[in-house]
């Protein structure tokens, strides 16, 4: 049966993941490259006051699945299968969980903060993914998201870091704020194939 | 006497309560022969006439009815545990689950004078499902999530705060609950204040003290299960049970003794007949129910343990009988081509023997639920003349649109009758008890459905309906909806969606979303009607001054006449009402209306946008007198001075 057979391969999804280092959390970068799990770590819970500005550079992570059709199908195919679409909607606009359609984020919408959501999970009810998903699982996850059209560009991450709005105008008062660059060797839009 | 000075003192309480007695004493001797018969506290609510007629013609509408007019289906009911008429200790505020109340002060004549005495708001916003409670001079509320608790001294003016329990339930709830993070209130019992924690705890609080006397664990919120129900109390146990029936939850409903919070039993609604409790004396009316482990046998191997039939609704009780009645939720997941079988006992309703918990009968309303009709709604229990013989019934309005009255001693359905639009079925066949399924709205994996009537929320949700024994009639507010249904295959996840309905809500043929009914349960046909733009998503309260109370999800809240459905007072309430009413008189002898306003559960679940574009939530208490008058209103400062003025 259909169902018993998604049952299983979770299990078996799991289990290997408890057996490999799949789960993230070591200091190497992954092979394939994806967005070292050291960025992964330093992206705090939402708008932190006292979060060092050095984050920013983390913030600045870019999906390397973004945009990719191929990803944003599979991602598709896991939001289903995992029952994403059972608290946020067929469409992702929302039900028991949030919408994730729109532009407002809870624990921030920068692919790198929505990536952190599904990997650690949610005080209010969102389940921590990353012990049954591999890292390129839930980025593609965030792929399929991105495709919805209300999360931030990752280039957009100051705004995202201070809580502001993708493409809102800043005082001139506000200019002066520490603006770190973005990771020199950060990853691109090609990303590993899918 | 100023009773705001804390120094007031017991002694003048005592006093002042004693002439209210005396007011209370005048007022029976005064009021009007028909009114004093129906206010006694009589065990049994009698209708004037013992040989009423079975199918009374309906007064034309908006037509004041005679003085005489007879009970319209000759229905009484048991009004036990007979609480004093003034207050309200449960939900329903009896066993047979009437939401009757006995005062007339308040009338068909007068109730359009009816003004906002005071309000209290509460400071959470989701959705406010619940009934407040009157217990002596002290009004006790419960929120939705956090589930804070709080006393309201009645005798103080503006009824402020006596004590606050703030129970700090875990936030992870809050994702777990498939509509909303409600709660459907408090029973009172032997000094203690019960209720439930959305994330499965059930608590007793001192209502003296506002102090927690037992917290019972009853259950994983990391599985998915919350609790939202309201416990329901009969002697020394407190009936209890789960939510999650999107969930994958393996429902239940338990006892737990009133004093200590210890679980006495435990019957879950799928599996073996053990931890079914279904033994010797279980006799369902219908031969298909009859079988060993048919908890078990009804679905594809193993698939009965997250089957749901979650006990997220009401409990009623006879006590001739001792045995409680309740029904359980739909089947998980909510793809029904996954789990072939009749998928028993979801969707059912359990009759047990309230001190065991051994089923004594059951009745699956909507054998293998394709459309998430639960069996939850509440089972009014009434004494109604059926084809010239009295019979003790059930009452239910199933999400499946149907309005069942049921033989309460054996399950037998002696009437079905749709009270809302459907087209899931094309009809009920009586021999069998079984719906007739229309093979057009059985859904298939990937294929879209359009027009389903009723949609998930069915022809009328968990909003617990009135009954009048002075019009033998049955209030309630229902839905016209319908859904365009494309069913997925899901996985069994633990703390995640069994789900796999993707749906979009609209409105049945006539456009609005919802109505308010009175519905002759003798006859199974509905009296009159009051369409709603939206969903009305409230409880029913009834009353002897032969008026019904209702809200509506856009913010009104109503008074109609019990006989004529005529509408004779409407005020508009901050937000959205999906509360139910309820009456009391306070501490001054006046009668009081209260109603929450803060609409969110399933009224305003997220994938209806289209259905929720009125009201943001709220919660605010609402109480109504007549012409709004209460102790401290205006410059009438002083209970002392108000009481000099009340008018018995």
């Amino acid at each position: 049966m259909n169902l018993r057979a998604v049952h299983q391969s979770l299990i078996v999804a799991a289990m290997l993941c408890a057996l490999s280092a799949c789960e993230g959390g070591s200091s190497t970068p992954p092979a394939n490259g994806l967005p070292s799990p050291g960025d992964v770590a330093a992206v705090p819970v939402g708008q932190l006051a006292g979060a060092p500005d050095e984050v920013a550079s983390a913030l600045s992570t870019v999906n390397p699945y973004g945009g990719n059709p191929q990803a944003i199908q599979d991602g598709k195919a896991l939001y289903r299968k995992m029952n994403c679409a059972g608290c946020h909607a067929y469409d992702g606009t929302g039900n028991m969980g949030p919408d994730l359609t729109d532009a407002y984020w809870r624990y921030g919408g920068l692919p790198i903060q929505i990536y952190k959501s599904i990997h650690d999970g949610r005080g209010k009810g969102m389940p921590a993914w990353g012990k049954a998903l591999p890292p390129q699982e839930i980025w593609k996850l965030v792929a399929y998201i991105q495709s919805f059209g209300g999360s931030m560009p990752a280039r957009d991450y100051r705004h995202a870091h201070q809580g502001d709005t993708h493409g809102e105008n800043v005082a001139p008062e506000l200019r002066g704020l520490p603006s770190p660059q973005p990771r020199p060797s950060g990853p691109t839009s090609k990303g590993p194939k899918t | 006497m100023d009773l705001r000075a804390p120094t007031a003192g017991y002694a003048r309480k005592y006093v002042y309560l004693g002439a209210i007695g005396l007011l209370f004493a005048m007022a029976m001797v005064c009021l009007p022969l028909r009114a004093a018969a129906h206010s006694a506290p009589a065990a049994t609510q009698t209708a004037a006439q013992t040989a009423a007629p079975v199918a009374a013609a309906p007064a034309a509408p908006g037509a004041t009815p005679p003085n005489d007019q007879r009970s319209l289906s000759g229905a009484t009911f048991n009004t036990a545990p007979n609480d004093p008429p003034g207050e309200w200790h449960s939900q329903a505020r009896d066993y047979a689950n009437s939401r009757y109340s006995t005062l007339d002060r308040i009338n068909a004549g007068n109730v359009g004078k009816l003004r906002i005495a005071w309000t209290f708001s509460d400071g959470t916003l989701h959705g406010h499902e619940a009934a407040p409670l009157v217990v002596g001079d002290t009004m006790y509320v419960v929120t939705p999530f956090p589930d804070i608790a709080y006393a309201l001294d009645l005798t103080k003016p503006g009824a402020s705060i006596k004590w606050t329990f703030q129970p700090n339930p875990s936030p992870t709830a809050i994702g777990k609950a498939c509509c909303d993070a409600v709660n459907r209130g408090s029973a009172y019992a032997d000094g203690l204040l019960i209720y439930n924690l959305l994330d499965d705890h059930t608590v007793a609080v001192d209502v003296k003290t506002g102090k927690q006397v037992w917290r019972t664990k009853m259950g994983n919120v990391k599985t998915g299960e919350t609790m939202t129900m309201a416990p329901f109390v009969v002697g020394d146990k407190v009936f209890v049970g789960d939510s999650g029936g999107e969930m994958g939850v393996h429902g239940w409903i338990a006892a737990l003794d009133v004093k200590t919070g210890k679980e006495l039993w435990r019957a879950y609604s799928t599996g073996s007949d053990k931890i079914v409790r279904i033994g010797d004396d279980f006799k369902p009316y219908y031969r298909w129910m009859k079988g060993k482990d048919l908890g078990i046998t009804t679905w594809p191997a193993g698939m009965w343990k997250h089957g749901a039939g979650s006990v997220w609704g009401w409990i009623s009780y006879d006590p001739d009988s001792n045995l409680i009645y309740y029904g359980t939720s739909n089947p998980g997941p909510r793809v029904p081509t996954q789990r072939p079988g009749d998928n028993l006992w979801t969707s059912t309703i359990f009759a047990r023997d309230a001190d065991t918990g051994m089923a004594r009968w059951a009745y699956q309303t909507t054998p293998h639920d394709q459309w998430d009709y639960d069996a939850v709604n509440e089972d009014i229990l009434m004494d109604l003349p059926i084809k010239g013989q009295m019979r003790k019934v059930l009452v239910h309005f199933d999400r499946n649109a149907y309005a069942y009255t049921i033989d309460r001693g054996t399950g037998q359905v002696l009437i079905a009758a749709p009270f809302a639009y459907q087209n899931w079925s094309t009809g009920m066949d009586m021999k069998t008890g079984r719906p007739i399924i229309n093979p057009d709205k059985e859904p298939k994996p990937g294929i879209k459905i359009n027009n389903l009537c009723p949609p998930d929320l069915g022809g009328k949700d968990w909003q617990p309906a009135a009954a009048s024994p002075r019009t033998g009639l049955v209030y309630a507010g229902i839905f016209n909806l319908c859904m365009n249904l494309t069913d997925h295959d899901v996985g069994y996840l633990p703390s995640t969606p069994y789900d796999g309905m993707q749906m979009k809500r609209h409105a049945a043929p006539g456009g609005n979303l919802g109505e308010f009914m009175a519905w002759n349960p003798a006859t199974g046909k509905k009296v009159w009607s009051i369409k709603e733009k939206f969903m009305t998503m409230s409880g029913a309260l009834a009353t002897a001054g032969d008026v019904v109370f209702y809200g509506t999800a856009d913010g009104w809240f109503r008074a109609v006449n019990a006989w004529t459905g005529k509408i004779l007072w409407s005020q508009k309430l901050g937000s959205g009402v999906i509360g139910q009413p309820i009456t009391y008189t306070g501490p001054d002898g006046r009668q009081y209306v209260a109603i929450y306003s803060g609409v969110g559960g399933a009224a305003t679940i997220k994938t209806d946008k289209s259905l929720r574009s009125f009201l943001p939530g709220g919660g605010t208490l609402y109480v109504f007198s007549i012409d709004g008058d209460t102790p401290g209103m205006g410059t009438d400062a002083t209970l002392e001075s108000t009481r000099a003025s009340a008018k018995p």
